[in-house]
């Protein structure tokens, strides 16, 4: 309800005002322009060819048709794609299963999707055995999420054999306060089994023969904190999806993890996720490996080549 | 033509930002082609007393006689602090076309009688309410930030927090900027929001796959935004530009590039 003891008219609240001529134009008649004409974002998106190391989908015929129509639109080669992670037990039978939707849906398209398979280290027979039925059919590599922490000795056998088999250990990751041991006491209300990037850190210092995707610099944590933290870490690498699009952060990361550690992902966040690089102070040569030759050289080391 | 709706200069306590003056600003206009933009100071949202951020903003606007044909300024008003409307007619008189408020960084509520009686005189003097839904993605904040937080039981503030506001003062003209926690308002409060006189930006996250969005608004709802310097310059432009023809043709585009803000700003 409106206060009308304070309420002022018009007539009122404009008295005394300068009359005359506004201080202050809207200049809406053009006069004085003097920005560059001819830019063309789409141009400009299309000039690069994208490889999505971050693609998630549920993978019903709806899901597959919106991530064609992305990957046409916006000029993204292959994706790398997976289920959504979620927080349950994940037992054997429910990780074999969600990896059997994935490699159904690369066979469909074979030209479009790779896989990625989802596992869980507490089971250690079925997982590592998993590992090999997944490469079997295609896959590439790994997408783990919150069930155990990277650098929990649950997980080392894991990433031993991706290691010995040059296979990218992808892993969700946060950098929240209140999330996995991060200045807790602003609880966020998340599980605390989260990884942060001083849990990769610690993964990366005790395996410097693999090689760890943090998921994702986008995700909506502290991405200077993120990349502050994987600076020294050379087998640590990023990639820039996920749903925050803060100005400066692709750069910032460039700054501190170099060129060639950086892979291009979307994690379904498909405007922001193009926007923040080409929004970017990132060469053409820089754009190249961020969005496409970064993960093709990596993925090589696997045995896996991507035109 | 293209039109930004919603930028910003001055900083912000918790992070260096870029491109975060009229200078950088323009820089960025420049090199993705935009003509003009809504500008309002950035400090602001952080200080009690809000006028001094008017002030700079004013200041730096005069600094270089360019600035004059490409921003459009844009007040910071807390009517929950004394003075603010001798602060109104300073700006007015400046020649400011519109007012953010920030509720969230300013302590009070958009229904309360203060705040709808500064939109109430906007309306009057023929000025843009301008509404944001976040200022940041909660999750990468300072512990000094307020602390709405997303996920826990003081959640980021959605369109629903503004409702009230736009109930009360339906006839007003708003924009609302940077749409985060979904565009979604009960049942019975679409009917308020389609007939309103609203702009929403494009620079916002919950705007996730424009084909949709546009059959659940009609274009003319639609203006481009970049909620700079805090987020990237490119993703509200991305969110326009990469429509197919039959999802937006020519007309709809430029609607949103830079009509619809025009019938606003006019």
């Amino acid at each position: 309800m409106t206060d009308h003891s304070t309420r002022l008219t018009r007539r009122k609240f404009t008295a005394g005002l300068i009359s005359s001529s506004l201080l202050v134009s809207s200049g809406m008649a053009g006069k004085g322009i003097e920005k560059k004409d001819g830019f063309d974002l789409m141009n400009e998106v299309l000039r690069f060819k994208k490889l999505d190391a971050y693609t998630t989908s549920v993978f019903t015929k709806e899901s597959i048709a919106q991530h064609l129509d992305y990957a046409d639109r916006y000029g993204v080669s292959r994706m790398f794609a997976a289920n959504p992670m979620t927080q349950i037990e994940l037992t054997p039978a429910e990780f074999r299963e969600l990896n059997n939707k994935v490699i159904a849906a690369a066979k469909q398209y074979p030209d479009r999707f790779t896989g990625h398979f989802t596992l869980n280290p507490r089971f250690k027979k079925e997982s590592l055995d998993e590992i090999d039925r997944c490469l079997d059919a295609g896959m590439t590599g790994t997408r783990l999420y919150q069930q155990i922490k990277i650098n929990d000795p649950l997980y080392e056998p894991v990433i031993e054999k991706l290691a010995s088999k040059n296979i990218l250990v992808f892993m969700h990751g946060e950098c929240q306060m209140g999330v996995g041991g991060y200045k807790m006491k602003y609880d966020a209300g998340k599980v605390k089994s989260i990884s942060t990037p001083e849990d990769f850190a610690d993964a990366a210092r005790k395996y410097p023969e693999a090689m760890f995707q943090f998921a994702h610099l986008g995700g909506g944590s502290d991405w200077e904190c993120m990349c502050k933290t994987f600076e020294p870490y050379p087998n640590i690498y990023v990639d820039t999806g996920g749903s925050n699009n803060e100005e400066y952060m692709v750069d910032f990361a460039l700054k501190h993890l170099g060129e060639d550690r950086l892979f291009f992902g979307s994690d379904n966040s498909l405007y922001q996720s193009i926007g923040k690089i080409f929004a970017s102070e990132l060469t053409d040569g820089q754009k190249e490996k961020l969005l496409f030759k970064n993960y093709q050289r990596v993925l090589k080391k696997g045995g896996f080549h991507v035109d | 033509m293209w039109i930004d709706i919603n930028a910003y200069t001055g900083n912000w306590p918790y992070k260096q930002l870029r491109n975060s003056n009229l200078a950088g600003l323009i820089g960025r206009m420049d090199r993705f082609g935009i003509d003009k933009a809504v500008v309002a100071g950035l400090s602001g949202i952080h200080y009690k007393n809000t006028q001094p951020a008017n002030e700079e903003l004013y200041s730096e606007l005069k600094s270089n006689a360019a600035y004059k044909e490409r921003i459009i300024p844009f007040a910071v008003i807390n009517p929950a602090y004394p003075g603010w409307q001798q602060d109104l007619k300073k700006c007015i008189a400046k020649g400011f076309k519109g007012v953010r408020i920030y509720p969230q960084y300013h302590d009070y509520l958009p229904e309360d009688p203060v705040c709808t009686e500064l939109v109430r005189i906007c309306r009057e003097e023929g000025l843009i309410t301008a509404l944001t839904i976040r200022m940041v993605d909660s999750r990468q904040r300072s512990w000094l930030d307020i602390p709405h937080v997303a996920g826990t039981g003081a959640g980021e503030w959605t369109l629903r927090n503004f409702i009230p506001l736009i109930r009360a003062i339906p006839e007003a003209p708003y924009f609302i900027l940077n749409i985060a926690n979904g565009l979604g308002v009960d049942q019975a409060d679409l009917p308020l929001l389609k007939k309103s006189n609203i702009l929403f930006d494009t620079s916002g996250r919950s705007l996730g796959f424009m084909p949709d969005v546009l059959r659940q608004y009609p274009v003319e709802k639609f203006a481009f935004g970049s909620h700079s310097p805090v987020l990237d310059y490119v993703t509200g432009m991305l969110r326009i530009e990469s429509l197919r023809p039959d999802e937006a043709g020519e007309r709809d585009k430029e609607l949103m590039r830079s009509g619809n803000a025009l019938r606003f700003l006019k």
